[in-house]
């Protein structure tokens, strides 16, 4: 109840009710909030019609370019892959690093590649 | 090579400003909301009022707090500028942007609320029509929500909505017909190619990498090199390192050949100071634990001995008063008094009583004996405590060698002894740290399968565990048992304590008399990043966004598939006139970097030019405030009446905003039933 009145304290004057989007005050309206992702799927399975342009429909085309590969530790041109944490380094001084990393840098290094999943 | 430190700079809190010129007027309102800032003015304004970062924070309420009368005045919802320390309410933070379209409208509310009232807007509805910019191919549910949101909740008369790249390339070049727009974005980059004023809809791209990835990639590859300081590390510093020291560079390959120079390497780090507390040198704070664990012992002490005395004195009184039974029973006393004090100490004879008299008297004896020696132990443990604590660690020779040490150091001459000394120290350290490294390679080998160490080691224990029958005499002699310590991991020996313990001593000893050998640094020197190849390495993300695992073409690559979607002509006067927009087109070096790569796709002495617009944050805001001025805007608002008549999808299509498509079938996505 004292939440209430202070709400209603706060509703600036220009505004015809305190929070219009509010998902627990507005009880009438449902509102489900929708991710990005959920917005586009659904968007994708309607019938447009032909040549519509739709936020899915612009995205970059996938990369025509055999990726370079660089040393995830310092960003070097890499060589080389350390089987045993599937990192890429450059030399021999960042493999005696790489030996001493503990694991959770190791995975850190490469998921922010993009590359910690099994399959990939 | 000077120290760089993190200013981390504060947002200033915006005013409220005054409504009164504006009030009763229509003049509109422009708010360019972008995914990164909102920059929002009257259209009066020659540029906008207030530019804030599109944030919430909605801290809890701390219960503990709740009765407290200052938890009450710290606001529990900080919006835009008010955050004053973005990295404190980091996980609290919320953004009506889901990448670059508007998904959450509560948080969108509570920035309109923001923005309105710091206008100054005190009136029973915004009568002012409102110029709002969006994305590229906005989701129709998206600019419904906000159609809504506007029209009911703060009443406006109309809305426009533009695209904000659109916005920007009418304010800079509104008299050229072709363009290709390169728009960066906090979330998205745009490639969109303008002919004859008109945005081809079909043949534009999204780049989903973003300012905002640069930022996190860069914060992530920081925090990675120097785990230690993970924590002070914070995406906001990120941000000034790439507003400050990140560069794109003409040849991204070249550039990293060149910092394989070790000369390059230390003439182009840029070092970059943390901010550290001075912290007290170690050898004072181990005497200080020394002190506090001796205190701690002798008030231990002290609390026993007023155990054993508070017992001594328990004792003594039970042992007079047991006495005093005794006495009863030779006298003969019968009767009441003398059971209840039997049935008191619970004594069934006088066979019993002796006895315990007995017990009595060895217990005091005894406890008056340990206090005795306790007291003793006190005065005689003083004396060895006053010998220094590094003497434990003694070379038999250690006295002879502080000796010359002494002299040594007063005398030059006698600097042989004192190398000596110090040889010694650093061999026997060596030998300590040689021997460490060899076990842990003896390790690794071992657990690895295919080193020889490894293979070796399988070989032992398959044939240890063939059985054979008949003439097996292992473990006859002793020696056979020694095969086991090979096989085993560690290779037999593990890194002793009192190895460990010989180093630490070695490394104190050594410090003491040549503190410059050892690597004691500066205690700011830890404190310090090195930022060499991550200045280079974190724009270049936007060209290669394979680096953090994204399968898009980068920036370059797509601008060549934009162009190759034309036919060549039309590619020649797209080409000619490319304009680069969004904060993060300040990015030094990118501008050369675009014309690079550009004309390495064009034909051969074709016309490439490319340009950066001035002040690129604010493009949009400007094209706007131009497109308000246009003799057309009054007729291309979106009413509320409109809003009420062809339902909430619906908008006016005005030359720099997204084409309108009614969602098919006549279903909308989401419409609520009433």
């Amino acid at each position: 109840m004292a939440t209430e009145d202070i709400k209603i304290e706060n509703k600036p004057s220009f505004k015809t009710a305190a929070s219009y989007f509010d998902s627990k005050n507005n009880g009438n309206k449902k509102k489900t909030w929708k991710s990005l992702k959920q917005i586009i799927s659904s968007e994708k399975t309607l019938p447009w019609p032909e040549g519509t342009v739709l936020y899915s429909s612009i995205n970059a085309p996938p990369s025509f370019r055999p990726p370079e590969k660089f040393s995830d530790l310092s960003g070097l041109p890499a060589l080389y892959t350390d089987p045993a944490t599937r990192l890429r380094y450059a030399n021999k001084e960042e493999y005696a690093t790489i030996l001493d990393l503990p694991m959770d840098i190791t995975a850190g290094y490469l998921a922010l590649r993009g590359a910690s999943s099994i399959v990939g | 090579m000077d120290l760089l430190e993190f200013k981390d700079q504060k947002p200033e809190p915006d005013m409220f400003h005054s409504y009164t010129p504006l009030r009763n007027s229509t003049t509109p309102i422009i708010i360019d909301n972008g995914s990164y800032q909102c920059r929002v003015g009257w259209a009066t304004n020659s540029e906008p009022l207030f530019v804030f970062k599109n944030l919430v924070a909605k801290l809890r309420k701390e219960r503990y707090k709740k009765d407290n009368v200052e938890s009450s005045q710290v606001p529990l919802l900080q919006v835009g500028n008010d955050i004053i320390n973005i990295e404190a309410v980091r996980f609290q933070l919320k953004s009506q942007f889901d990448k670059n379209i508007v998904t959450h409208f509560e948080a969108q509310e509570q920035l309109f609320d923001y923005t309105f009232s710091h206008l100054g807007i005190d009136t029973e509805t915004i009568a002012h029509p409102i110029v709002l910019t969006e994305a590229f191919a906005n989701p129709n549910s998206s600019r419904q929500y906000m159609s809504e949101l506007l029209f009911e909740c703060y009443n406006v008369p109309g809305i426009s909505y533009g695209i904000d790249s659109l916005f920007g390339r009418y304010y800079t070049e509104p008299e050229q017909e072709n363009a290709l727009i390169v728009s960066l974005g906090h979330h998205t980059c745009h490639i969109i190619p303008v002919l004859e004023h008109r945005a081809v809809f079909e043949n534009v791209r999204r780049l989903n990498t973003g300012g905002q990835h640069i930022i996190t990639f860069l914060h992530k590859i920081l925090q990675l090199k120097y785990p230690a300081h993970s924590t002070s590390i914070t995406l906001s510093r990120a941000e000034e390192l790439l507003h400050s020291i990140c560069e794109v560079t003409l040849n991204y390959k070249e550039e990293l050949m060149r910092w394989l120079d070790s000369d390059y390497y230390e003439q182009n780090i840029k070092k970059i100071q943390l901010p550290y507390a001075n912290t007290v040198t170690s050898s004072l704070t181990l005497e200080q634990q020394k002190e506090r664990k001796k205190e701690l012992a002798r008030r231990l002490t002290e609390i026993n001995a007023r155990k054993r005395e508070e017992r001594l004195a328990e004792d003594e009184d039970k042992l007079t008063q047991l006495l005093h039974i005794q006495e009863m029973f030779e006298v003969g006393v019968v009767g009441e008094e003398l059971e209840n004090a039997l049935a008191e100490f619970q004594i069934k004879n006088s066979n019993d009583l002796q006895k315990n008299i007995g017990n009595l008297n060895m217990r005091i004896v005894k406890t008056k004996m340990k206090i005795k020696s306790a007291k003793f132990a006190e005065e005689a443990e003083e004396p060895p405590v006053k010998q220094p604590k590094t003497n434990k660690m003694v070379f038999e020779t250690e006295k002879d060698m502080n000796e010359y040490l002494q002299n040594a150091k007063k005398m030059v001459s006698c600097c042989d002894y004192y190398k000596n000394f110090n040889n010694f120290f650093f061999s026997q350290r060596q030998e300590i740290l040689n021997r460490k490294t060899l076990r842990k390679q003896r390790k690794q080998d071992m657990a690895k399968r295919r080193t020889a160490a490894g293979q070796e080691r399988m070989r032992i224990i398959s044939q240890l565990a063939r059985k054979e029958k008949g003439n097996d005499d292992f473990g006859l002699r002793d020696e056979d048992w020694d095969i086991y310590k090979t096989i085993s991991k560690d290779g037999g020996d593990t890194d002793s304590d009192a190895e460990n313990e010989k180093l630490v001593a070695l490394d104190e000893t050594i410090r003491e008399y040549e503190p410059n050998e050892l690597e004691e640094v500066n205690p700011g020197e830890t404190y310090q990043l090195h930022v060499g190849i991550e200045r280079y390495r974190a724009p270049e993300l936007l060209f290669k966004p394979y680096m953090s695992g994204s399968s898009e073409a980068g920036l370059s690559e797509v601008i060549a598939y934009v162009l190759s979607l034309f036919k060549p002509s039309d590619q020649l006067l797209l080409a000619a006139n490319v304009i680069i927009i969004g904060s993060l087109s300040s990015l030094r070096g990118l501008k050369e970097r675009l014309l690079s790569d550009l004309i390495s796709v064009r034909p051969f002495q074709s016309k490439v030019s490319v340009t950066v617009a001035k002040s690129p944050g604010l493009t949009a805001w400007l094209g706007a405030k131009k497109w308000t001025e246009h003799p057309e805007f009054e007729k291309k608002l979106l009413t509320r009446e409109m809003y009420d008549e062809f339902g909430p999808e619906y908008f006016l299509m005005q030359p720099f905003s997204n084409l309108y498509c009614k969602t098919p079938n006549g279903q909308t996505i989401d419409v609520e039933a009433v």
